[in-house]
């Protein structure tokens, strides 16, 4: 008797199926259209077409634009406006970043405790966050002013000088960082509340359980949990801190001395619309979405090799 | 084949997208079109509506919407729409800018001293004095220098003077009888440093004999008359004269002044000056109403000071355009619009409305304002400026940014930078914007 011819076994893992089927492709493709299609339109264009503006020497009110190759970006480097600036813009940024984040945990943390009255408070903290930058600008414009305002006033009672904030760089920088900061506490503390609210309440008890202090249970237990929440926020409270506008153009429109509170988004502003020289503009604009993009592209690496570990 | 691999898909859509970028950077050899709009075309709008753009010069707005009833009376097929367009001229300029590229433009516009000229260099306003004379009306009732001052080259002009103003000496004379002062403006601005420290002691603490303007704000236009009275200017034509001596001796007085705390600079001087924080206050005429309303003292308003009783001050203000990309029936309503908002009565409504000055000369040989100004001799004061004006200089007025480089510089003399070095800086970064913006454009 013969014995039927056995198939061989399978060797390693089935084949697998390459690819999808051409129905699901076109299907997700016709769903994420509309969006794409916006997105080509109000946001890939535009800024394909500043990109090869900042190539020009287009003067805001000329129908035509001259291409002038990179002489806009030899330009830059070499403008000591733009290196005041970019200092600005980094102090700024560095500044609100740091500082909104730390007082927010810290606020968060304060009334995640059963305080009473903590939900109006936890309002009043989270107002300024929807009020329109302009108006905080124009409020704090009294809050700051060398002759009536409320800090000179404050001040005087104690007998204590307080400079012009309005005619010295470094002092009027310091205001818009701390209007700003003031405008937009509300939202770290809020998203850091969320986070303290969601974490796992059980580990900080069997830290606490095993005798570890209170400072190695934050930096041990309740901030690796909260990770995820600052990468998430030192992303998005730094692409909002250096796009600032509305506060630094009502409360000292880039001053003084030309540049004092200027950062990289007025500057565009300033050149464009001011100077009328949208070439150079587009320039400026374009440089500071490169150095977005890596400063982004740096955070989200980070983040990822936080989540590994 | 029926599948298609992720990997296939995402290389279709970067090449999509690569297409996609290249496409939108075609053209960019040589030069390359905006998308700004024409010169000749339609620019949105219809030509039974005036779209009139104003910033409402010296808080103007209930003069200028009597003024558009009075015009659509006499024009009942005439509708104007009166659009605030900003909260002064640089926001107007800045508007039109954005219309010229979306295509909806303006019937008329006001454009500042400062911003027409890189509109009218750029091909954007239509030379009003050719559609006067096509649509039968005279520029000769103008006042001269007024309406000199929207011209650049050949005949053409491209607006006509509308809010126009001069800088005075306004001065605080409570403070000025507390200091034992006599009730008049200074000689020269020598004699005025002198009184400083009477002032001062006047003032108390606090306080400044002299509030100027911030760089972010006119110090560019009233630190022109300080410059001119002690021999110095911005520039001979499109050459920069900053750091010759009668400059570079001005910005020294001005830094002297800040040293010695006789100089606040604002970005709201006016409000200051109201408000008593100091004694002087160099500003436009325009802003007599204001502080006549605001301010709590007797007001004394002088001509600017100058040695040697060589006395001149710029003009100032703005005028009245019209775009050079709306229809030619939308020109022609729009000139018989302009003409009408600055025709002798309209100037004269709007001049003892706001302090600017009458821009007809017909209007100050009218006898209800020669009365009116008689009885107001402060208002009267501009009009006797008038023929000692003298034209800006380009480098603040025809220079792309003029103004704001100008007033830069000012604001780090005032901070204390050295005046020389602060003004050779502001000669070369002059020379390189009229190089690069101003040159190219215009006529050999």
């Amino acid at each position: 008797m013969t014995s039927a011819a056995v198939p061989p076994a399978p060797v390693g893992d089935p084949p697998r199926r390459r690819g999808r089927p051409i129905g699901e492709w076109t299907l997700a493709g016709l769903l994420l259209l509309p969006n794409l299609v916006l997105l080509v339109v109000f946001t890939y264009r535009p800024l394909i077409d500043n990109v090869r503006l900042s190539f020009t020497s287009w003067n805001i009110s000329a129908p035509v634009a001259h291409y002038i190759g990179t002489a806009n970006y030899v330009r830059w480097w070499h403008d000591p406006n733009s290196h005041q600036v970019l200092i600005n813009t980094v102090v700024f940024t560095v500044a609100t970043v740091g500082v909104s984040m730390v007082l927010g945990l810290a606020l968060a943390m304060l009334l995640d405790q059963k305080l009473r009255g903590r939900n109006i408070v936890r309002s009043v903290l989270f107002a300024p966050f929807v009020i329109s930058g302009a108006a905080v600008g124009i409020a704090f414009q009294f809050v700051f002013d060398p002759n009536f305002g409320l800090i000179r006033d404050l001040a005087q009672r104690v007998g204590v000088t307080v400079p012009d904030f309005y005619q010295q760089p470094h002092w009027a920088l310091f205001m818009v960082t701390v209007t700003y900061i003031w405008k937009n506490l509300g939202y770290t503390f809020v998203i850091y509340l969320a986070a303290l609210q969601g974490r796992r309440a059980d580990l900080d008890e069997a830290a606490e359980i095993d005798g570890a202090s209170p400072w190695r249970r934050f930096t041990k237990v309740l901030l690796p949990q909260l990770r995820p929440t600052t990468y998430f926020l030192s992303i998005t409270v730094l692409l909002n801190s250096v796009q600032v506008f509305d506060i630094i153009n009502v409360m000292t429109r880039g001053g003084p001395q030309g540049y004092g509170t200027a950062t990289m988004v007025y500057q565009v502003y300033k050149e464009t619309f001011v100077n009328s020289q949208a070439g150079y503009g587009a320039t400026i604009a374009t440089i500071m979405f490169v150095f977005l993009l890596v400063v982004t592209l740096v955070q989200v690496r980070l983040m990822d090799r936080g989540r590994q570990t | 084949m029926t599948d298609m691999t992720r990997r296939g898909l995402l290389t279709a859509a970067g090449g999509i997208a690569v297409a996609g970028g290249l496409a939108a950077c075609a053209g960019t050899g040589g030069s390359t079109s905006t998308n700004s709009g024409s010169s000749g075309g339609g620019g949105g709008g219809n030509s039974s509506q005036i779209e009139f753009w104003s910033n409402h010069p010296a808080m103007s707005k209930a003069t200028e919407q009597k003024l558009i009833a009075g015009f659509e009376k006499k024009n009942p097929s005439l509708k104007v729409k009166l659009v605030d367009a900003g909260k002064n001229y640089e926001e107007v300029g800045q508007k039109f800018n954005a219309a010229l590229g979306g295509g909806n433009q303006p019937d008329v516009v006001v454009v500042s001293d400062v911003t027409w000229f890189n509109f009218a260099l750029n091909k954007r306003l239509a030379d009003v004095a050719a559609l006067l004379a096509a649509n039968g009306l005279s520029s000769s009732d103008y006042v001269d220098s007024l309406y000199a001052d929207y011209n650049f080259q050949g005949s053409e002009h491209y607006a006509l003077p509308y809010s126009r103003s001069t800088p005075l000496f306004y001065y605080n004379k409570d403070v000025w009888k507390k200091a034992g002062l006599p009730d008049r403006g200074p000689k020269d601005w020598d004699e005025f440093t002198s009184w400083c420290p009477a002032l001062q002691k006047a003032l108390g603490s606090g306080k400044a004999p002299i509030i100027l303007d911030d760089g972010s704000d006119y110090l560019d236009w009233t630190f022109q008359c300080i410059a001119w009275s002690y021999g110095g200017g911005y520039s001979d034509k499109w050459t920069p004269t900053f750091s010759e001596a009668g400059t570079v001796k001005a910005g020294q007085v001005l830094q002297g002044w800040a040293k010695k705390k006789y100089l606040k600079t604002s970005a709201d001087s006016q409000s200051d000056f109201s408000a008593g924080l100091g004694a002087v206050l160099l500003e436009s005429t325009g802003d007599i109403s204001g502080i006549q309303k605001d301010g709590k003292f007797g007001l004394g308003v002088a001509f600017v000071p100058a040695p040697n009783g060589i006395k001149t001050c710029p003009t100032g203000g703005a005028g009245l355009a019209i775009p050079q990309g709306i229809s030619d029936a939308r020109k022609k309503n729009a000139i018989k619009f302009i003409e009408f908002m600055t025709n002798a009565q309209s100037t004269i409504t709007f001049s003892q409305a706001t302090g600017y000055m009458p821009v007809r000369k017909s209007a100050l040989d009218d006898s209800a304002e020669k009365a009116y100004l008689a009885k107001n001799p402060e208002y009267a004061l501009a009009v006797t400026q008038l023929p000692k004006t003298r034209p800006q200089a380009y480098a603040r007025v025809f220079v792309p940014g003029g103004g704001a480089r100008i007033g830069q510089a000012l604001d780090k003399i005032v901070a204390g930078s050295d005046v020389t070095s602060t003004f050779k800086e502001l000669d070369a970064s002059t020379t390189a914007a009229y190089n690069t913006q101003v040159k190219p454009l215009l006529k050999a």
